[in-house]
């Protein structure tokens, strides 16, 4: 299967070939990947992270599959609804500037354990 | 299964040359303690501490809060797979030291947070502050890489419990409590007219500082399994969730998962309560059809009446949640959710992202944006530079008299979603 | 000495005791005394307040002329600023009720003063001033004036004090969609396990976390061949005849009408114009085809391209509705629609 990973995270930028880089935040990175779900592109990953804290992330890489004929309303649903609960949290909120370093290498991390889940994976 | 838990009342903790319990008052071998956690190379120094209900102490940032407790009989002391071998979980007795709790402190990066405050208005958010506490701080060598970093500080957390709760060995308990069910065919037999119900726990696992363990494998890599209650009650399920505080289920509270004493309680009197089903959450879109499947599937082949799901963590999880309450009701099952909310720093955003109609029985854990407001400590064990992290990085978090404005998030254990805490939102 | 708070009550023309519909045009005024319900109101407020002032307005005026009725209350508020603005209570009236929800959102969010008023739960008002006033819930009729005025009055002594407003279900006033977070007795799994007995034994239980609900209409299937297809031309942009003959309201319309177009090419002026109260006239008024575009219609059943155009057309106004009506009007309209053997509506809104 081949995947593409938006990202704006430097590392993951370096250490793969297939990516599509944002040079941005993490909310032109979520709309990058709304527009791609629009044009028929499928989520692999989920656009949202799991804990509230990495929610505060700088850094968000997500994985994107197959070019499809048809939107697949279901995941343009999720985009739609991530961007809207990013944005809740967000809106108010400065980065965490501090941590960016860290933020990095444990974006890196999750999504290393992402494309572990697929490997394997021929549809 | 039959479990016994023999509780020991804990009514006080404090520093000295051995380790024992008398008359309530808990006396920790500081040094013999820190002897045996470094007997793991991996760990450069370790500062032991302690924090009582009602002093005016912080503890930040918090990685995990772990239960000290002896096997008597029955499988293996410890936590199986972990920090003992192999060995069923479930069955024989168990000394718990009941009130206690060690608190491993450190972070692995600089974003975590997680913070107990032992008095004021920070204590009524957070369950340990009613506990007495052992800090465990953990500095590990240079030049280790995260997984190894977390793995470290992880064991040694449990391996300080079991340390801990030798204490506990020959004493009498104050109270005990047995957990006693059979097959599910018995249990059928016994009580054929009373509801059939599962508890799926969702559980955070999708990488570094996302992770939880069952019997030490990592969960991330298994499909959704059945699990005796009384295996989680006795060890079987550690936490490696070292982020978000306000809804991590830590290791604690997977020892005393609430869900799965009150649905216990009710086995054979309102409900036949047959169980758990350890449900991970994927990252991946493929992960969370898989798991929301094979989780229905099971509540199908057991022919429940109605499943009870908790969640662990906040954002791509509140998916699974509602996909898995969507096919349940749509199969004719009955669910009850529990979960929290982000409704904004005023309250007045709409909760939850996602939406299903069918999630129709809900209890919310509380709003993970609600500010509270923490007044300045007589100390700190940990790290004082991360309560600039807990301020959530918005302006006026620091008040002028040193008192600390923060989100609920960042207090451990608030949100709780297995609901272990009582904090929730009520629509004003 | 008085430590009395003071109040500025606000009112329409009816509740202001100046007149019916015929003086629902009046502009607005300020009286330095109490006036009609403000009266009562004071008396629920058992000297602890009094109320200084009354301003009263024509709901046709304010709804037509939003920025100057705007302005000047506004500016009477700003020249003695109250403890707490109270408006209404509005009930069912929907011209009324969008009036008291403007002013209501104007003091609070650029005063920055408390605002109390009342209204029924289906007030078209109430969604765009529940969250920065209290609205008491009341009955749809002013026969509810009686109940709606003493809690009213208690919220706002206690908004007047800064003391802590307790939930909708105890001081009686409309959920302003906020989420609050409080500490309770029992923790969350012993709720959920409480709650889960409760929904197998079929009793009733109260959700901690109400999902929203989405009316999702199902379409109609699509219309295969557009050549022999009847199309009806329906709008909520209030464009009606001349006169108004079956007096269509600018606003919070109570029904809808009906008009033969069959002999007609389009919605010409000045046999057509809008009686919309919610958006500028002008350019509806010169060709109202703009808002219902009956002419294009007219010109694609010339070429074929539509089969013909139904012979009658459907009108009403949108601002200011309530949902409720909304319904009541699609489903009387629908009916007709469908029995005439209707294909396809073009339904405008603006």
């Amino acid at each position: 299967m081949k995947f593409i990973i938006i990202t704006n995270n430097p590392l993951v930028a370096e250490k793969y070939e297939n990516v599509l880089w944002t040079d941005g935040s993490v909310e032109k990175t979520l709309i990058k990947v709304r527009d791609l779900v629009y044009e028929g592109y499928e989520l692999v990953s989920h656009p949202l992270a799991a804990s509230l804290r990495m929610l505060f992330s700088p850094y968000r890489s997500i994985i994107i599959g197959n070019k499809k004929e048809k939107l697949n309303f279901e995941h343009a649903e999720i985009i739609d609804t991530s961007i809207i609960k990013y944005k809740n949290h967000m809106d108010l909120r400065k980065t965490d500037d501090l941590n960016r370093d860290d933020y990095k290498r444990i974006d890196l991390l999750l999504l290393e354990a992402a494309l572990d889940e697929e490997k394997g994976k021929w549809y | 299964m039959k479990l016994e838990i023999g509780r020991i009342y804990i009514k006080d903790i404090q520093l000295g040359t051995e380790t024992s319990v008398k008359n309530g008052v808990l006396t920790v071998d500081k040094t013999s303690l820190i002897a045996k956690l470094k007997e793991d190379d991996r760990i450069k120094d370790i500062k032991i501490d302690i924090a009582r209900p009602g002093e005016k102490v912080r503890i930040i940032p918090v990685k995990d809060v772990i239960e000290p407790r002896v096997k008597i009989s029955g499988g293996i002391n410890g936590f199986p797979g972990v920090s003992a071998k192999q060995a069923q979980c479930g069955d024989g007795k168990v000394h718990v030291l009941y009130g206690a709790a060690i608190v491993t402190v450190g972070d692995i990066v600089g974003f975590q947070e997680g913070v107990i405050d032992m008095w004021g208005e920070g204590a009524q958010w957070t369950p340990f502050s009613t506990t007495f506490n052992l800090t465990v701080d953990i500095n590990v060598v240079d030049g280790l890489d995260p997984h190894t970093h977390e793995e470290t500080v992880r064991i040694a957390g449990l391996r300080a419990a079991e340390f801990v709760g030798e204490a506990g060995k020959d004493l009498q308990p104050d109270e005990v409590l047995v957990y006693e069910m059979g097959s599910i065919f018995e249990e059928t037999n016994k009580y054929p007219n009373l509801p059939k119900v599962l508890y799926a726990e969702m559980m955070i696992t999708q990488g570094l500082l996302h992770d939880t363990y069952i019997y030490g494998v990592n969960a991330q890599t298994i499909l959704p399994s059945l699990l005796h209650a009384n295996e989680e009650l006795d060890n079987a399920v550690i936490s490696g969730n070292c982020v978000a505080a306000c809804d991590k289920i830590t290791t604690y509270q997977h020892q005393n998962n609430s869900t799965i004493l009150d649905l216990y309680a009710q086995h054979g009197k309102e409900i036949n309560f047959m169980g758990c089903i350890m449900v991970p959450e994927h990252t991946t879109l493929s992960g969370k059809m898989r798991a929301s499947d094979y989780t229905v599937k099971l509540v199908k082949m057991l022919g429940a009446d109605a499943v009870v799901v908790s969640e662990e963590g906040y954002g791509n999880p509140d998916s699974d949640l509602l996909i898995i309450c969507k096919k349940c009701e749509k199969a004719g099952v009955k669910t009850v959710l529990i979960t929290d909310e982000c409704a904004g720093r005023d309250g007045l955003s709409q909760p939850l992202a996602d939406t299903a109609a069918e999630a129709v029985a809900v209890v919310s854990g509380g709003n993970v944006s609600h500010v509270v407001t923490l007044s300045p400590a007589d100390k700190v064990i940990g790290n004082a530079k991360a309560i600039a992290v807990l301020a959530g990085g918005w302006e006026g978090a620091l008040l002028e008299d040193g008192s600390l404005q923060c989100e609920l998030n960042a207090v451990i254990g608030a949100t709780s979603e297995i609901g272990y805490h009582n904090v929730t939102c009520r629509l004003y | 000495m008085s430590n009395e708070f003071k109040v500025l009550y606000y009112v329409n023309q009816f509740f202001g005791q100046v007149g019916g519909e015929d003086k629902a045009g009046m502009e607005p005024e300020f009286h330095q005394e109490k006036v009609g319900p403000a009266v009562g109101f004071e008396g629920q407020l058992k000297g602890e307040g009094k109320v200084v002032g009354t301003i009263i307005c024509g709901d046709n005026y304010f709804n037509e002329n939003k920025e100057k009725s705007l302005s000047f209350i506004l500016d009477i508020v700003k020249k003695e600023p109250p403890d707490i603005f109270v408006a209404g209570p509005a009930f069912n009236a929907g011209r009324y009720g969008v009036a008291c929800a403007e002013i209501s959102k104007a003091v609070a969010e650029q005063l920055n003063i408390p605002v109390v008023t009342g209204m029924y739960i289906e007030n078209p008002g109430l969604d765009t001033c529940k969250q920065v006033a209290y609205v008491v819930s009341t009955s749809d009729s002013a026969g509810g004036m009686r109940k709606a005025l003493p809690l009213m009055a208690k919220i706002t002594c206690k908004l007047a004090q800064g003391a802590e407003i307790g939930s909708p279900e105890e001081e009686g006033y409309i959920p302003r969609g906020m989420r609050k977070t409080i500490i309770v007795e029992k923790r969350g799994s012993l709720r959920a396990v409480e709650m889960l007995i409760k929904r197998l034994k079929g009793e009733d239980f109260v959700t901690e976390m109400p999902m929203p609900v989405f009316n999702v209409v199902a379409p109609a299937a699509a219309i295969k061949d557009l050549s022999k297809a009847t199309i009806a031309l329906c709008t909520s942009g209030g464009i009606v005849p001349a006169g108004n003959p079956d007096r269509i309201q600018s606003a919070s319309a109570q029904k809808w009408g009906k008009y033969d177009v069959s002999g007609r090419d389009a919605l010409n002026a000045p046999d057509f114009y809008t009686t919309h109260g919610g958006y500028d006239p002008v350019y509806a008024n010169a060709i109202p085809d703009r808002v219902a575009p009956l002419d294009i219609l007219k010109e694609l059943e010339k070429e074929g391209y539509i089969g013909k155009v139904y012979d009658f057309f459907y009108t009403t106004t949108g601002t200011g509705t309530a949902v409720s009506k909304a319904v009541e009007f699609g489903t009387e309209i629908g009916k007709e629609l469908k029995a005439a053997g209707v294909d396809g509506v073009i339904l405008t809104s603006t």
